[in-house]
């Protein structure tokens, strides 16, 4: 070889002590312990523990439900469905159970799998029919919408399976049951997203489409994948919230739906897809859910809170751009 | 094979499928509905179908501007909240307080327009993500000038834009056939045909010396003014202020443009068919009603029929473009 | 070196012009005059900067450093609109027309005329367009029709007449024959232009062209100026080794391949289809078979249908023998058929992916257990194909979108390599790609053939065709129009194929249309 190329010579193979996709995810927990910190100074008599430990049994609901809502800003596609499914959950477990625990061992995974299926009729319509996915979720959220007011004439579902307000409420070894679910669902979640076969072919494909055309990545089939989880997920946290509340109504997921998305963009994902992840999101909805109660603490009202939500959103959406800005990769 | 400038007339008609189809339900919905419903022909009963049209018919044409250039914006919902809950608040203030808050209104929708604009067309961020976020903030903002449903309206909104002139032409459809004139001359502006040229095809608009960032920001602009003209018509036919906007405004606004035959890839389609897209759903809406179906129902249909308008709409345009490599 | 000794200050005068793209250095200390009246020519091979030089020059792309000087004062233009406002043009390589609008109105673009209402003055501005139509030599196409309706030769045309017609100072011609069927349509309007006394730079590495046109030509090689000499005091190889960055013969070390006998590795019979248009070919194990053409022939098409990735109407395509459907690159891979595509940035990487991740995309499935990664087993699927293509192992973790144009490509190829494929189409494989990284794929290609392996090889760059393929095969007008053998293989014969002047020689695996 007779001349190094120029183009070879400048390529940094410097390791930098953080990855990027971690430096924002610390900077939303840093973010997150500062504003439990702070909460303790705007109402004096609470207990840090207690109010710790009840931020993070309220935050599995958003935790789960974003982590499907990650799954398709992965491939450059939204979920607007979430919260209606997770509405939709709430209730069908509630009505098939009744109050009894006797009805749980089959209602429990034909939820499951009702809210799986609502994301794999969104996976489907997006995959094969080449909807654009914020219209086809937020299309089939409305007909399953209706279709739930039709058969619950929008009254409240209650009471839910004990075993599911147990599973809310009780501790092992001193420590909330949500709090075991939350560490052990992130831990899969992670372990799902960047350690497994399926994670890895969702993100070439949500980097490079057309890579993954030329390649021959099943594309559809992973579409339907992603949506299918994030219905599932949904779903999932809908079982929850419905034994965390005692009762389940068709709207309760609704104010969950924007969150999820925050959380998402917040832990640093990319909007059109192929970077991001869970620990991210996770980090995100816990913030949110800090956040959250600090406004309950303050008794700000509804449109603040709204407000402050939006703002966030376009702020993680413009630090994300000025940090791609100053690394181009 | 056909003559050349047959084939790409014939090519265009189908590529502009949805449309046809589009007036074809029309006709079939609003014979179903007069048919059911014996004031449907009347003046009240035209008036009446479009005053619950023009709102949706308004904020689908500035979708329908987005769209062209490729993007989407979620915002419209927010700011039709917010207008309406501002008409709602000051309207009532003094003998001009229509014209004031119409001012106040335009200013309001202009200026979330400047700022989706400036977030898309100078930071280059997502549309989608970037109109959900000012979604929000509007929504949040609508909820804090009024907290609940309630104010009044100015009666010079209300009977001014909901009426007929001389008891025969609906004041409505004197906006709507407005509406359609301006937009058949904007579109043969240098603006309009920067709208398309950057939708159909963004580098070479670019390289072609179409400023790219102005016209996104022009088209963001002029359709956060047609949302806040629509709050200001929603004002008129409900007489008072709402917060919470409805829920299945941002679906039905999406669904008016792509029943229109606009297609979201952007740089095909144009208001008039958003238009007519907005008078179907409308329709739909009557002729299901008048059908006795439970209103829950009409959700389920509200979700199909935006599902099978798409599909209509890929279909359609992959016919074209067998018909093209055919052609070629 | 240029004198300008006696000669009025240049029109164009640019100095120590510097552009990156992260890591990639597109331009470096580039320093070019250009005097009235004058056509220099600018060589140099796919992603030496050309382009980005023109796109520089027109106002699309800001340089981060240097100087440029037009008519003796600064110019910094920001847009197409600054550019044309001093009297810069540009007739762009990837056509700059808007398929939607007419002919009419794109020559007008951005400000066509308009009526008292703001509304474009169809009628006016179809007359004007007319006129200048015909000014330029082209009365064959109506003005109100649209630009999507049109061949890609007439866009080229249009692009040029775009550029022409403002009478700018000076001209910028990017590559403008390269979907021209009448080249001497463009050199009268070049010498109308020069007689107005315009200025311009044509962009081209058509050899030919460069003696016709121009007494003076600058060569780019990775960004760098190498060369700025009187055409005339040049040989061929003169000018080849600049642009190549070392004499031709060094380049290519000549490894005659051994070509198998058995069954073909892949034979395509009378395939038709988008863009494809009856064509047959066989090639052999252990061969390098050559694909050659003038840009927009077809042979984008041809590649993508081998794979599945382009539909076919008719045709059969066997491998080793067995006919095989192909609907899917999927099916293919499993076949042994793996294609790299042309569009590396969009088509090739996984630009958020790591290097490793890139190359092992095809395996991973070998390398988990119970659908979860192995990193260890991946490293090591990785690490066997990585010497193949001299891909350093530092590269593996670092994300791919940070490695240079060659050692993206050095992946893709090893991705090809990983699958354990028995064919390989590699579409213009170096383009943009450094001389280091060219030697590699080079290499990997003649040690990929030597073991039994067939290769279709399309390149731009026709000396890498004739240096190391055992056939070429001539594309022109979607069908094969030549095959020309080992022993005749040279520049000038493809080119007269591939430009449908040349005949093509006896055995030819397609008849030759005439041109019309």
């Amino acid at each position: 070889m007779s001349e190094t190329s120029v183009l070879d010579a400048p390529v940094a193979v410097r390791r930098r002590w953080l990855s990027p996709e971690m430096a924002p995810v610390l900077g939303v927990f840093v973010c997150t312990v500062l504003l439990m910190i702070s909460i303790r100074f705007v109402s004096p008599g609470a207990v840090l523990l207690a109010q710790v430990s009840s931020i993070l049994v309220s935050a599995i609901f958003l935790a789960v439900a974003s982590f499907g809502q990650g799954l398709t800003i992965l491939l450059g596609g939204i979920d607007l469905s979430i919260g209606v499914v997770m509405g939709l959950g709430g209730m069908m477990i509630s009505g098939l159970t009744n109050g009894t625990n006797d009805a749980l061992i089959w209602a429990l995974p034909a939820t499951l799998a009702f809210c799986a299926g609502i994301g794999l009729v969104n996976g489907i319509g997006i995959a094969l029919g080449g909807i654009p996915p914020f219209i086809m979720t937020l299309a089939s959220a409305t007909s399953f919408f209706g279709l739930g007011l039709g058969f619950t004439g929008g009254a409240a579902q209650a009471p839910v399976a004990p075993a599911l307000e147990t599973l809310m409420s009780a501790r092992a070894l001193g420590v909330p049951w949500p709090i075991w679910l939350l560490v052990g669902f992130a831990v899969i979640a992670i372990a799902f997203q960047n350690g497994s076969v399926t994670g890895r072919k969702l993100y070439a494909l949500g980097s490079s489409p057309g890579a993954a055309r030329v390649l021959g990545l099943p594309a559809a089939a992973l579409t339907i994948t992603a949506y299918t989880l994030s219905g599932l997920c949904a779903g999932i946290a809908g079982l929850l919230i419905a034994g965390y509340s005692s009762a389940a109504t068709l709207n309760m997921g609704n104010p969950f739906l924007l969150p999820t998305i925050a959380a998402v963009v917040i832990g640093g994902a990319r909007v059109t897809g192929g970077r991001g992840i869970y620990l991210g999101t996770f980090a995100g909805a816990l913030f949110l859910s800090t956040l959250e109660t600090m406004i309950t603490v303050l008794s700000l009202s509804q449109g603040l809170r709204d407000l402050i939500q939006g703002a966030i959103i376009i702020f993680a959406l413009i630090a994300q751009n000025s940090r791609a800005g100053r690394n181009p990769t | 094979m056909a003559s050349p400038s047959i084939s790409a007339g014939f090519r265009r008609a189908l590529s502009g499928g949805p449309t046809v189809v589009a007036v074809l339900l029309f006709v079939l919905m609003f014979g179903i509905y007069a048919e059911r419903t014996s004031a449907a022909t009347t003046v009240f009963g035209i008036t009446n179908l479009l005053n619950d049209a023009i709102v949706l018919a308004i904020a689908a044409a500035g979708v329908t501007l987005v769209v062209l250039t490729g993007e989407f914006d979620l915002s419209g919902v927010g700011v039709i909240a917010i207008t309406n809950c501002v008409v709602a608040t000051i309207s009532t203030a003094g003998s001009y307080g229509w014209l004031s808050s119409l001012a106040v209104v335009l200013a309001i929708g202009a200026g979330v327009g400047l700022i989706n604009g400036l977030l898309v067309a100078g930071l280059g961020l997502q549309s989608l993500a970037v109109t959900i976020g000012t979604m929000i903030c509007c929504e949040g903002a609508a909820l804090l000038i009024l907290s609940a449903p309630g104010g009044e309206v100015a009666d010079a909104i209300t009977n001014g834009l909901t009426g007929d002139l001389f008891n025969v032409v609906p004041v409505a459809a004197v906006i709507l056939a407005g509406l359609c004139a301006v937009w058949l001359v904007f579109k043969r502006t240098r603006l309009g045909i920067a709208i398309f040229a950057i939708g159909a095809d963004a580098s070479a608009a670019r390289l072609s010396g179409v400023n790219e960032r102005r016209t996104r920001l022009a088209a963001f602009l002029i359709a956060g003014l047609c949302y806040a003209a629509a709050g200001y018509m929603l004002s008129a036919q409900t007489g008072t202020g709402d917060p919470r906007a409805n829920d299945s405004l941002l679906l039905f606004m999406y669904a008016s443009v792509a029943i229109g035959g606009t297609s979201l890839m952007g740089g095909r389609g144009g208001v008039v068919g958003s238009i007519v897209g907005a008078g179907i759903l409308t329709v739909m809406q009557k002729m299901l009603f008048a059908l006795g179906v439970a209103e829950f129902y009409t959700d389920v249909f509200n979700g199909v029929i935006m599902i099978v308008a798409l599909l209509i709409g890929n279909v359609s345009a992959a016919l074209a473009q067998q018909m093209r490599r055919r052609a070629a | 070196m240029s004198q300008t000794e006696g000669r009025p200050a240049p029109v164009l005068d640019l100095r120590a012009i510097g552009k990156r793209y992260g890591a990639t250095v597109a331009l470096q200390d580039v320093s070019l005059t250009l005097h009235a009246g004058e056509i220099c020519g600018l060589l140099g091979e796919n992603g030496a900067g050309k382009s980005t030089l023109v796109k520089t020059l027109s106002g699309v792309v800001t340089p981060d450093s240097g100087e440029m000087l037009v008519g003796g004062t600064p110019y910094h233009p920001h847009t197409i609109l600054d550019a044309r406002a001093h009297g810069v043009a540009t007739a762009f390589q990837e056509l700059s027309l808007v398929p939607t609008l007419s002919v009419a109105v794109n020559l007008f673009l951005p400000r066509p005329g308009i009526n008292r209402l703001g509304m474009i003055a169809r009628r006016r501005i179809e007359r004007e367009a007319e006129a200048i139509l015909s000014a330029h030599g082209i009365d064959d196409i109506a003005p109100a029709t649209l630009v999507g309706d049109l061949s890609l030769g007439v866009r080229q045309r249009l692009e040029i007449v775009r550029a022409m017609w403002r009478q700018p100072r000076i001209l910028l011609l990017d590559e403008p024959t390269a979907a021209l069927s009448d080249r001497e349509w463009l050199f009268d309007q070049v010498a109308i232009a020069i007689g107005r006394g315009a200025s311009i730079l044509y962009i081209s590495h058509k050899l030919d062209e460069i003696r016709r046109l121009c007494r003076r030509c600058v060569i780019l090689r990775n960004g760098h100026k190498v060369l700025d000499a009187e055409v005339a005091a040049m040989s061929d190889d003169d000018i080849f080794s600049s642009m190549a960055g070392r004499s031709v013969v060094e380049t290519f070390v000549s490894v005659p391949s051994v070509v198998r006998a058995g069954a073909p590795a892949l034979r395509a019979t009378a395939l038709r289809g988008t863009g494809v248009d009856d064509v047959s070919f066989t090639l052999a194990q252990g061969e390098i078979l050559g694909v050659a053409g003038l840009e927009g022939q077809g042979q984008s098409f041809l590649f993508k249908s081998l794979v599945g990735l382009n539909s076919l109407r008719s045709g059969q395509i066997e491998v080793l023998g067995t006919p095989v459907g192909l609907p899917s690159p999927r099916a293919a891979r499993r076949a042994g058929v793996v294609l790299v595509p042309e569009e590396r940035k969009t088509e090739g990487i996984f630009k958020d992916l790591t290097t490793s991740a890139n190359i092992s995309l095809p395996v991973i499935g070998q390398a988990s257990r119970f659908g979860m990664l192995g990193r260890r087993a991946e490293r090591r699927l990785v690490e066997r194909v990585t010497p193949a293509v001299d891909l350093a192992a530092r590269y593996l973790p670092l994300g791919i979108g940070s490695l240079s144009g060659g050692n993206q490509q050095k992946a893709v190829l090893a991705r090809a390599l990983i699958t354990g494929a028995r064919c390989l189409l590699l579409f213009d494989p170096t383009r943009g790609v450094d001389v280091g990284a060219k030697q590699s794929i080079y290499r990997m290609i003649q040690q990929f053939a030597a073991s039994g392996g067939a290769v279709l090889f399309y390149s731009t760059e026709l000396d890498e065709l004739v240096h190391l393929c055992d056939r070429c095969l001539v594309v022109y007008r979607n069908r094969i129009a030549g095959e020309v053998p080992r022993e005749r293989l040279s520049q000038e014969l493809i080119l007269s194929i591939a430009s449908g002047r040349g005949s093509a020689p006896p055995g030819a695996g397609a008849p030759m249309e005439l041109v019309s």
